[in-house]
């Protein structure tokens, strides 16, 4: 007689370890068998097996093994900046991509430098683009993406000879620069502004794309000109040579020289320029006031404010005071030379930057400062100081455990702050717009909080709604 | 009888012309609240015609700043319709200073898409007399009196269609009254 099939499920069944029939009821001893992965009988062996799996040291990574760059960015996507195609190109059969992601408030990661090699050197973030240069192959490129309406990362046709020329690139796209050597564009600093960039190539000079309206270029104002799907690419001739850094704010550009000159060309209508007037200067001239025969070492600007620190740790500032950036000194709301801000509180100065409203500055002991208007990082309300005030340093890193941790650089978009400690955690703060702090919330954040970043971060670059940090793996 | 609708002038400023996915929403937000855009036009001003514009802000601090942005890159100009149009494209807008609206109004259109107090968007005329001459400025062919005797019981009972192209309404007359 054959075994009914109800009794053939429930017959008893060698153990799967031991092979041997064990008395216990059959049903009750699978389930256990299937909640705990053995049976009970030889829970001895298993006990042993599990203390020698403890003893083995799994050694994933070899001695010789390179740590990899990774690019993440966050905020608004919907412009193209974060350089990931495929959440403006939903795909219908992935259930995960059906839709489009206008936004996204952690940080993602750009899959577009790994799928071709490239080695994310730096990165610059301005209105809705980012402009980064990479290493690949014993080659250097300059990448862009993101809105191209007033062709601020390049002239791109595609097909090519088809005459489409494209004013958004979802996903980065090389920029050819006129240089000599056009394999090896050696980046030294680059800026993106609201509508135009500006890149410094080794041995090659400066050169500027994108929006002339202010002649923040350094060329010549063209009135009425059209700068979507304009070629035009453009080399600074009346700078010195040894331009080390530059800085865009939305509609000028800075220039720091190796010497600590600071140039500066574009939109002067707040004084930003620094040159005495408010008028547009089209070719680059030498900032004046207070800074003159300073030795400078950083210069910052996001919007119409402009900043630097020399070498003493002395701060300068110049341009809009509307919300009292330059309030220490002065209750102008413009101002078109640079004055000496007097920060004796704050110690031998290293960095200054200034955003919409706000400003901060780090010294050399990791510290922090911020003044101005908005959320400046210190609780829990708007605030409007005209007094550098200094942000607690355990909200960094710093505490009994980690007496070393200290801020090594800081950098701010519009109405939000970022800084970057030296174990390469990023912290946030400021108004969230379309979720440019990076913390997995829309909500604003009111003191520095660590963005969830699974790598180091090495370089970090604001724009107005987005960001994007260039990291290396942890191991 | 409803109260004849109001006509104003918008201008999308050259911060979110030159943002394709920014001047999307906008026009959405725009059309989700119910007004009507009676004409459109694509346009980059001069900086003459643009100190013509903001000929009033004449000696104020920030005109220089506000003719030097209008004349920095195309614009969009539209001409709106609806009931109390003026009033509520203003209040969509949001106030002018976007560094403070951003915190006091971060769902109006200035504070989520403003960069800075002069980068802010867009315009609104304040009343009905500056809408007529601001709508005159840069519609010189859109004529007032027409409009309302031709077109304006159309848009009041409804009866248009909006075409994206164009990016206008347009009226459609009632083939079954």
């Amino acid at each position: 007689m054959a075994t009914p099939r109800y009794l053939a499920t429930y017959s008893p069944r060698a153990c799967k370890k031991c092979n041997d029939i064990h008395t216990t009821s059959a049903p009750v001893a699978q389930l256990r068998s299937f909640f705990t992965g053995a049976c009970q009988a030889n829970w001895k062996q298993n006990y042993a097996k599990r203390e020698a799996k403890k003893k083995v040291i799994h050694e994933y990574v070899g001695e010789n093994a390179e740590r990899t760059t990774i690019v993440y960015a966050w905020g608004a996507a919907d412009s193209g900046a974060l350089g990931i195609a495929s959440y403006l190109r939903p795909n219908l059969k992935d259930v995960k991509r059906q839709f489009v992601i206008s936004k996204i408030n952690r940080p993602a990661r750009v899959r577009f430098y790994d799928k071709q090699n490239f080695k994310a050197l730096k990165i610059a973030c301005g209105h809705g683009f980012t402009v980064s240069s990479v290493n690949f192959q014993s080659k250097k490129f300059l990448l862009g993406c993101g809105i191209n309406t007033d062709s601020q990362i390049g002239h791109h046709e595609a097909p090519k000879g088809s005459g489409r020329i494209m004013d958004q690139l979802i996903e980065p796209g090389r920029i050819r620069l006129p240089l000599r050597k056009p394999d090896n564009c050696d980046v030294v600093s680059m800026a993106c502004g609201r509508a135009h960039t500006v890149v410094v190539v080794e041995d090659e000079g400066v050169f500027s794309l994108g929006n002339n309206a202010y002649g923040q270029c350094g060329r010549s104002i063209v009135e009425k000109e059209d700068y979507s799907k304009n070629p035009t690419i453009n080399r600074l001739t009346d700078l010195p040579d040894d331009v080390i850094k530059v800085v865009c704010g939305q509609d000028h550009t800075l220039f720091l020289t190796r010497s600590g000159q600071v140039y500066s060309c574009g939109l002067g209508a707040d004084g930003q320029t620094g040159s005495g007037h408010y008028k547009p200067v089209d070719h680059p001239v030498q900032v004046k006031g207070d800074i003159d025969g300073e030795r400078i070492i950083s210069i910052g600007s996001k919007a119409d404010c402009s900043v630097a620190v020399s070498d003493k740790g002395d701060v300068f500032g110049w341009g809009n005071s509307e919300y009292g950036q330059l309030g220490m000194v002065t209750d102008q709301t413009q101002i078109s030379t640079a004055v000496h801000l007097p920060t004796p509180q704050c110690g031998r100065v290293i960095k200054a930057v200034a955003g919409g409203s706000l400003c901060a500055l780090l010294n050399d002991n990791g510290q922090v400062f911020v003044w101005g208007y908005g959320i400046l990082g210190k609780g829990p309300k708007l605030e409007s100081t005209v007094q550098p005030s200094l942000i607690p340093e355990p909200i960094f890193g710093h505490n009994e455990l980690n007496t070393d941790t200290k801020v090594v650089d800081i950098d701010c978009g519009l109405t939000f702050l970022a800084a970057i400690n030296d174990q390469g955690d990023v912290y946030t703060w400021g108004k969230n717009s379309r979720g440019c702090l990076g913390l997995g919330e829309d909500k604003n954040q009111f003191f520095p909080w660590r963005v969830a970043l699974p790598a180091q971060a090495v370089d970090l670059s604001c724009g107005t709604d987005h960001m994007a940090t260039i990291c290396k793996s942890y191991t | 009888m409803s109260r004849p609708l109001q006509l104003t002038l918008a201008i999308l400023k050259p911060d979110i012309t030159a943002n394709p996915s920014v001047l999307k929403n906008v026009w959405t937000r725009i059309l989700e609240n119910g007004l009507y855009f009676v004409s459109s036009k694509h346009m980059h001003l001069s900086s003459d015609e643009a100190e013509e514009f903001y000929a009033e802000h004449r000696g104020k601090f920030f005109q220089n700043r506000l003719v030097n942005f209008m004349s920095s890159g195309p614009v969009w100009c539209h001409i709106l319709c609806g009931d109390d149009v003026i009033g509520r494209w203003r209040r969509m807008l949001g106030p002018t200073k976007v560094l403070k609206t951003v915190y006091d109004e971060p769902e109006s259109i200035r504070g989520s898409y403003g960069l800075t107090d002069t980068r802010n968007c867009a315009h609104g005329s304040d009343s009905d007399a500056t809408a007529k001459r601001e709508v005159g400025f840069f519609f010189p062919e859109f004529d007032f009196e027409k409009w309302y005797k031709e077109e304006h019981q159309l848009f009041q009972r409804d009866l248009v269609e909006f075409d994206p192209h164009l990016l206008q309404h347009i009226a459609m007359p009632d083939i079954h009254p």
